[in-house]
């Protein structure tokens, strides 16, 4: 039998106190299991009360668009095709694209992988070195975005993303899909809204002067699908005031935002890099295209006036020798307004995303919808 | 797996369920030793392969050693798994880093040598379970533990999971004996481990990782320099995150041990409230601490050589002990500093208690109210200064903090010139309520840490009213559901 032999370690002098105590004392103190059951009426009670409260508050359903969420897409990037897209990009094809629209028209399901308020480069070069992916990626453009300069916040967030999906375990996966069956049922697991920090800072903290906190959006701005579908919610398009308070975190992120746009050498090495990863791409069998969704009013006179259309779209698009489609080029998408001046309204997106299939279509020669005389076959062959 | 996960609460559910249900104890193990390589192959199945090497290598070793009488056979055989055991642990965590300075070296005396980079994994909790068996493997050499025959409780005590990657690291007294009686929680037991899960998650969730972790991360992130507010609000978030972290872990892993009845020992007790740097290293990380003293600093000679030698083995298992931590030159330094402090300190108390005889030498010869004024407050300092020292032991703990967090020397050395003022104009980045929060939960932890120092979270609970106790742990979890930041990595699996 195993015992311990020699002198009594000091380190004994640090548990012992401890160990004993532990065993022992507990047979002795008899109310933690009152303690436990006190507890768990409580905790329960607050879950349903708080849930109780979202709900009649009349909170949009949203899903975490978290690391698990991005990289569950990204494993699914191996089954493109022309139609089912692998988007990257910022907010706007989030919210612009309508998912289940694109389904409609043409059957398939794009992989959305685009990233609010990130560029779109570094998700790019992983997918350039990445030799399964011989796919079909549509990148969107927003210029202050895709040109920020190496190095940059929005750069390191796309990064610290890419990082983690090599990273995603097993164990995360199992957790992932335990999430989304609590996320289906309950409105309160909103970790960009409905959090810890999200209501800290409600607090009336008055500002330190000279700093600035990063974006606030109302909680009302957006919602987020399993599908990574953004789309603003009822609330947010019927107010105007809400409308407002983002288009104030527009005016607040071009405050503190350069005020210069990139330009010169550090251009060109962001266009030779792209050029790299969309050749890469090419090389393998894939195909890539770039698009410009509509942003409006002072938010894009100043996109206009910082990123000249000649001097950064349509030189991205002759440096890489990519098709490209920009909204302006074609009145089918130019008829939309954005609330705040930066995205589509969720009953906007439906039509441009009809409108930009055929576009596509012609765009690329590529044939997308759906052949209405084989859709009654299918129907038949299931039926049967 | 982590603790802080949904996978982790499903599978804590189905072990809790096998382990009560009326199987042998025999395969009540072997269920705890399945479930514990499940946990572990959970982040990285192949390195399943290590923990086995490990495991019947020094299980073989020890028998061997034990039964072997001719010294050098004994010697021998101890260097294979001592080869073994820190060759692995070598090459997975320091390879980079030895190639990383051999590349610089070279460079310094003009060779050029480019060398690929090595794309090394570092296996999750090696630094931990190579301790662990290490520990087996030396106390049988040194006679102060009989091989374990069983394999099965070996492997067990390895591989058990609440502690196989990230502690408490224990030692084959603190749990083989365990593993040899049936062993099923009763029902306080198994409310006071969940208690402590709960507060362990709650350390990691809603504090570490809730409240600290994006202040730390941004003012450890910058490459300019900041106030001098800003700088030690970011250091101080780091000292509380580190510390709510890692107890918070071990506090999780203790309490999920104790609902299966297993105990653990105990790894931290409120060590910012340590007076001195000694005291400090007898309340955080008390199993490395103590690790590192038993199999260390006194096997190099500890005090019984002179304090010159004292010093030098101070020293040595200081930059060890830092370099534990990571392979990199800011833990090396990190370690040297709590060297220093700790050789600082001993010379303190040598001079203290020299001074304390010769006035007390003096005191006997001088009348009666001259004793009484002179002595005491040098013998027993008043709960004031108590308090000062150890705030200073903690304002000196932060400084070493920022070698330990910092990526880079010069990146620890812009925020030390930071939090000193040195650098006037540094860039004001932390809003009010970042720096409110940290500043508020510095205090709360202060102060509970002062309040415990002498004290155990056992006692406390003992004498509060049950329903009390059941509000702080339904305030604790619901903050943690609250927080909603779930299967964020520790701090310490990287180590």
């Amino acid at each position: 039998m195993a015992k311990r032999i020699g002198t009594e370690s000091i380190r004994q002098l640090y548990i012992s106190e401890n160990e004993q105590q532990s065993l022992n004392t507990l047979m002795e103190t008899p109310h933690y299991q009152k303690a436990a059951w006190l507890t768990l009426i409580l905790v329960l009670t607050f879950v349903v009360g708080w849930e109780w409260y979202w709900r009649s508050q009349n909170h949009a359903l949203s899903y975490n668009d978290d690391e698990s969420l991005w990289a569950s897409k990204r494993k699914q990037i191996y089954q493109s095709s022309p139609a089912r897209l692998v988007m990257i990009g910022s907010s706007r094809i989030k919210f612009d694209l309508d998912l289940p629209t694109w389904e409609r028209v043409t059957g398939e399901k794009p992989i959305q992988l685009s990233l609010p308020g990130t560029s779109p480069r570094p998700i790019l070069t992983d997918l350039g070195n990445d030799p399964n992916f011989k796919g079909t990626l549509l990148i969107d453009v927003t210029e202050g975005l895709f040109f920020s300069p190496t190095g940059s916040f929005p750069e390191k967030e796309a990064i610290k993303r890419v990082k983690t999906y090599p990273n995603w375990s097993l164990s995360q996966q199992i957790s992932f899909q335990i999430n989304r069956v609590l996320e289906d049922n309950f409105l309160f697991l909103d970790d960009l809204n409905l959090a810890l920090n999200p209501l800290l800072n409600l607090f009336p903290v008055p500002p330190r002067p000279g700093v600035w906190g990063g974006p606030q959006f109302p909680r009302e701005f957006d919602s987020n699908d399993p599908d990574r579908q953004a789309k603003m919610t009822d609330a947010f398009v019927a107010d105007t005031a809400l409308q407002n308070r983002v288009k104030g975190v527009w005016l607040e992120i071009g405050a503190h935002s350069p005020k210069k746009a990139i330009a010169g050498p550090p251009l060109a090495a962001i266009l030779n890099e792209t050029k790299k990863s969309v050749d890469q791409i090419r090389a393998r069998g894939g195909q890539v295209f770039f698009i410009r969704t509509p942003s409006d009013g002072p938010y894009f006179e100043s996109e206009k006036q910082m990123f000249p259309r000649a001097l950064y779209w349509d030189r991205l698009l002759a440096h890489t020798q990519s098709p490209g489609i920009h909204f302006e080029d074609y009145p089918t998408l130019t008829r939309y307004r954005c609330p705040e001046w930066s995205h589509l309204s969720p009953s906007d997106a439906i039509p441009f995303t009809e409108g930009l299939v055929p576009i596509v279509e012609q765009k690329m020669g590529w044939s997308l919808r759906r052949q209405p005389a084989a859709m009654p076959a299918e129907t038949g062959s299931f039926s049967r | 797996m982590v603790f802080n996960s949904y996978t982790f609460i499903v599978f804590l559910g189905l072990i809790l369920l096998l382990h009560n249900l009326p199987f042998s104890w025999r395969v009540k193990k072997i269920n705890l030793l399945l479930a514990s390589y499940l946990f572990y192959a959970l982040w990285n199945p192949p390195f399943i392969l290590l923990l086995w090497l490990s495991t019947v290598v020094d299980f073989y070793m020890a028998r061997l050693i034990s039964l072997e009488q001719r010294p050098l056979r004994r010697k021998l055989l101890l260097t294979v798994s001592l080869v073994l055991n820190l060759g692995m642990l070598s090459y997975f965590k320091y390879g980079g880093f030895l190639l990383e300075n051999f590349t610089a070296l070279l460079s310094a005396v003009g060779i050029v040598f480019q060398a690929a980079k090595p794309d090394i994994i570092l296996p999750v909790g090696i630094s931990f379970y190579t301790f662990v068996t290490l520990s087996y493997t030396l106390d049988v050499y040194r006679r102060r533990f009989t091989p374990e025959p069983s394999l099965l409780n070996f492997a067990l005590f390895v591989t058990f999971f609440p502690h196989l990657v990230a502690g408490p690291i224990v030692r084959p007294e603190d749990l083989i004996p365990q593993f040899k009686t049936p062993r099923r929680a009763t029902a306080e037991q198994l409310s006071w481990g969940l208690f402590l899960l709960s507060l362990g998650l709650f350390m990691k969730v809603t504090i570490a990782d809730g409240l600290l972790a994006d202040t730390a991360d941004l003012i450890f992130g910058l490459p300019f320099p900041v106030q001098t507010l800003d700088a030690w609000t970011g250091v101080l978030a780091f000292s509380g995150q580190i510390f709510c972290d890692f107890a918070g872990y071990s506090t999780c892993a203790i309490g999920v041990s104790l609902c299966l009845g297993f105990v653990l020992p105990d790894n931290f007790r409120y060590p910012y409230a340590a007076i001195g740097f000694s005291d400090f290293w007898r309340r955080w990380h008390i199993t490395l601490s103590t690790w590192l003293r038993d199999y260390l600093y006194i096997p190099l000679g500890g005090n019984r050589h002179g304090a010159v030698r004292m010093f030098a083995n101070l020293m040595i298992t200081m930059l060890l002990g830092g370099l534990w931590h990571g392979a990199s030159w800011t833990f090396v330094i990190w370690g040297a500093l709590h060297g220093l402090f700790l050789c600082l300190e001993r010379l303190w108390r040598d001079w203290s208690a020299n001074r304390r005889v010769r006035v007390a030498e003096l005191a006997m010869d001088a009348p009666l109210v001259n004793r009484a004024s002179v002595i005491p407050p040098l013998s027993f300092p008043n709960p004031f200064t108590k308090f000062g020292l150890a705030l200073l032991t903690l304002f000196l703990v932060n400084i070493t903090w920022v070698f330990f967090r910092a990526p880079t020397f010069d990146g620890a050395m812009l925020l030390l010139l930071s939090m000193f003022g040195i650098i006037p104009n540094g860039a004001a980045m932390l809003t009010n309520l970042a720096i409110l929060t940290v500043g508020l939960v510095t205090v709360v932890l202060i102060t509970c840490h002062w309040l415990m120092r002498n004290s155990s979270l056992l006692n406390l609970s003992k004498r509060l009213p049950w329903w009390v106790l059941s509000l702080g742990w339904a305030g604790m979890l619901i903050l943690v559901i609250l927080t909603q930041k779930s299967s964020g990595s520790f701090i310490y699996f990287q180590f």
